[in-house]
């Protein structure tokens, strides 16, 4: 519609009369403004209202005491200088940030692979494993936990038996829990399982969009499955896989729950911390609101960082449809 | 097309960036009625004397409900916090003894001390309860219960191991544990006491019984005491015979599996708890259950045990801090104690103390540090992290205490 030279338009078109702002252009002005109230009003109580109030908190100092007398004690950046100096929250997310790699990597490719192996087996087996799919994305994640916990419990775990009558090691009373990398891993298993039918169920619809011809075209001029893939599949899945990417990076940044209850509130130390807990134990166990406000905050900060590269790739890939 | 579903995406990114949702429940003051926050406890073993005083209140008080709301342990606090900050607290709350420091510092509740010889026994009230809801010289909490810690042994197992009567001292106790294993060398995983490995209650009952302690206080300061010298001989005596009688895993707390269960199912000759554990042994050990109080290493004494226990207090911004007196001396009135005796509990008082296990071990106690900042060595798991690390081997006793010590000294000091 726009002419890259405004005054050739208007050479072409002479307009005698200078457009009026008659009642109905202001009408048809506003009627945008009106239509997004309503977005930016829920957007405003519900992120931006929190959000200022979270600010503040962080920059006060604000316990128990505080807490019963209902009134904080401003004190400018000292929960941000604390947590700063704090060795545990450097260890602690860099602990984070490589959970947070394997666990979202792992989910990707699995649910990547998943999703190619539901395009190529047939219809009962496809039926039967989405199922088994939406089965695992149905059972809620407490519930998981704890089945996690029964099958790795050292006094009766079936997976240490299961282990063991496979003659796989002596699984026998083996304390699943008793290292943090053991304690880590269990935990990404359980993540990854639970994350894997999301993305391999959005992957798999968004195979269904790859023209079949395109690669039938491909295959006829000698492409290999694997360059089809490559130069066919992974360019569509493209906008799709950034999403998800993005998305899981979110959720397994800030993963509390499976973390917290899986591991175990007795086993929860410093040296196993996720940033997640992190903030929960300074936070609410020890009662103090501001800097968990504060921790809460950089935390934003990080995953806001961590996933900005997507996020404006993804942007870009919207610019160009 | 495929631009929507990205900006529809990016939304929900969006979103998911702040996902910060505050939950608290809403329950509005109404007129005329006194909310009780008890602990699921009373629930299941004594809604019989809960129900007792709601009626001798209810007779006293016409007109006035009571709602008793039943909470867990695991996270009764956090949502006692979120009623601090919104302004709807319960009238009156139980609280663990050890939980009582950081809110009475912080003045979340209110000072009982003008109706405390209103509550029955409060003249002789157990010391270590009555001191957990005591600060400043002011009592903010009543006694409510407490419970201590026995063993809790199959008497046919010992039989079969040759062992007559329960043993005299921790050494004799070691022996003991040594014939009960080469009995049940069939059974794999046996555990001739069944210990976890970071079951901190039991193991500072080792540092208490050889002299030494968590924290004490010097000048005015919180000082962390696991690496003295006795508080090390003790732990050092709990990593001997823990390695001696149990199979238990070493990273492992006290509730996770429960003790009994370990022994319903075969796998223990005996296990260490609470006096309560006998309820839950299995109808196959039932009959063959019997009790004794954990034996010092000084042979004819009891070890030190912890002493649990419940106080119930009244939150400060409580309107109705007169009637939820009243309603405490209701629940805490002497047939209410001798209903809780009657369970297996410890009465609050020392002139209801009667002879069971349960109470004979009560007469040896220790408590945790009466520090403001207690809590958050528990929640830290401090003492349980090195306990694991001792039993693992990882490290020394000497150098996991020592890191534990400096640790807790930092804690108990903190603003």
């Amino acid at each position: 519609m726009t002419h890259p030279d405004g005054m050739a338009v208007a050479a072409e078109a002479p307009r005698p009369r200078r457009r009026r702002l008659t009642r109905a252009a202001i009408g048809r002005g506003t009627v945008p403004y009106l239509l997004i109230l309503p977005v930016v009003g829920v957007l405003g109580a519900l992120l931006a209202y929190p959000i200022y109030r979270l600010v503040i908190l962080s920059l006060q100092k604000y316990t128990l005491f505080e807490l019963i007398r209902h009134k904080g004690v401003w004190v400018g950046l000292d929960n941000f200088s604390s947590i700063l100096h704090d060795q545990v929250f450097w260890h602690t997310v860099l602990r984070t940030v490589i959970f947070t790699v394997a666990n979202v990597g792992l989910t990707i490719a699995g649910g990547l692979a998943l999703a190619l192996l539901l395009v190529r087996v047939s219809g009962w087996v496809r039926i039967l494993l989405t199922s088994g799919l939406v089965l695992v994305w149905a059972m809620p994640q407490v519930v998981a936990v704890q089945v996690w916990y029964w099958m790795t419990n050292y006094q009766n775990g079936v997976v240490n038996y299961v282990l063991t009558q496979l003659h796989i090691g002596d699984f026998f009373q083996h304390d699943w829990y008793a290292s943090t990398f053991s304690q880590l891993s269990l935990v990404t298993l359980l993540i990854v399982w639970g994350a894997l039918p999301f993305v391999a169920i959005t992957l798999y619809a968004a195979l269904s969009q790859v023209p079949r011809e395109l690669v039938e075209a491909a295959e006829i001029d000698g492409a290999r499955p694997r360059r089809v893939f490559l130069d066919v599949t992974l360019p569509i899945l493209t906008p799709v896989l950034l999403i998800l990417t993005s998305l899981s990076i979110l959720w397994d940044f800030g993963v509390f729950t499976q973390a917290y209850l899986l591991i175990g509130p007795s086993h929860i130390t410093p040296g196993n911390y996720l940033m997640s807990i992190y903030l929960f134990q300074e936070g609410f166990q020890k009662a103090d609101y501001g800097k968990g406000s504060a921790i809460s905050i950089v935390m934003l900060v990080i995953v806001a960082a961590l996933s900005f590269f997507y996020v404006r790739k993804m942007v870009r890939v919207g610019e160009v449809e | 097309m495929r631009l929507r579903v990205v900006a529809v995406a990016a939304m929900a990114v969006l979103l998911g960036l702040v996902a910060a949702t505050a939950s608290a429940s809403p329950q509005r003051a109404q007129a005329n009625k006194l909310t009780v926050w008890l602990q699921v406890d009373a629930q299941s073993g004594w809604p019989d004397v809960v129900a007792a005083a709601n009626a001798q209140f209810q007779k006293d008080h016409a007109g006035w409900t009571v709602d008793v709301q039943y909470q867990n342990w695991g996270d009764h606090l956090q949502k006692f916090d979120a009623t601090l900050a919104g302004g709807n607290t319960p009238d009156v709350i139980e609280m663990g003894n050890t939980e009582m420091v950081k809110y009475m510092a912080a003045g979340a509740f209110s000072d009982l001390s003008s109706f405390k010889s209103s509550f029955a026994n409060s003249g002789s009230w157990l010391k270590g309860l009555a001191a957990s809801g005591t600060y400043g010289g002011k009592t903010y909490g009543v006694p409510y219960y407490a419970g201590s810690r026995v063993v809790t042994y199959r008497t046919d197992a010992w039989n079969k191991a040759k062992i007559k009567k329960p043993p005299s001292s921790l050494a004799q106790f070691t022996a003991y544990a040594k014939k009960l294993a080469a009995a049940n060398k069939s059974v794999k995983g046996f555990s001739p006491v069944y210990i976890a490995g970071t079951d901190w209650y039991f193991a500072m009952s080792f540092v208490y019984d050889y002299g030494g302690s968590i924290a004490k206080t010097q000048g005015g300061k919180w000082v962390g005491n696991l690496d003295s010298k006795q508080s090390i001989a003790g732990l050092t005596a709990f990593k001997n015979f823990f390695n001696v009688a149990s199979k238990a895993s070493k990273t492992s707390d006290e509730n996770h599996p429960a003790p009994y269960d370990v022994y319903s199912q075969g796998g223990a000759a005996s296990i260490i708890g609470p006096g309560w554990f006998s309820c839950c042994v299995g109808t196959k050990y039932k009959g063959v259950t019997a009790q004794f109080v954990m034996p010092s290493h000084t042979a004819g004494q009891a070890m030190p045990g912890f002493l649990g226990g419940s106080d119930l207090a009244v939150p400060a911004p409580s309107k109705n801090a007169a009637l939820a007196a009243d309603w405490i001396k209701d629940f805490t009135s002497t047939d209410a104690q001798r209903a809780l005796q009657a369970k297996g509990n410890i009465p609050n008082a020392t002139n209801l103390l009667g002879t069971s296990v349960n109470e004979r071990a009560a007469t040896r106690s220790w408590f945790v540090p009466a520090a403001k900042h207690w809590v958050d060595v528990e929640n830290g798991n401090i003492l349980r992290n090195m306990l694991a690390q001792i039993l693992k081997g990882k490290l020394t006793v000497k150098q996991a205490a020592a890191s534990a010590s400096d640790n807790i000294t930092s804690v108990l000091n903190g603003s």
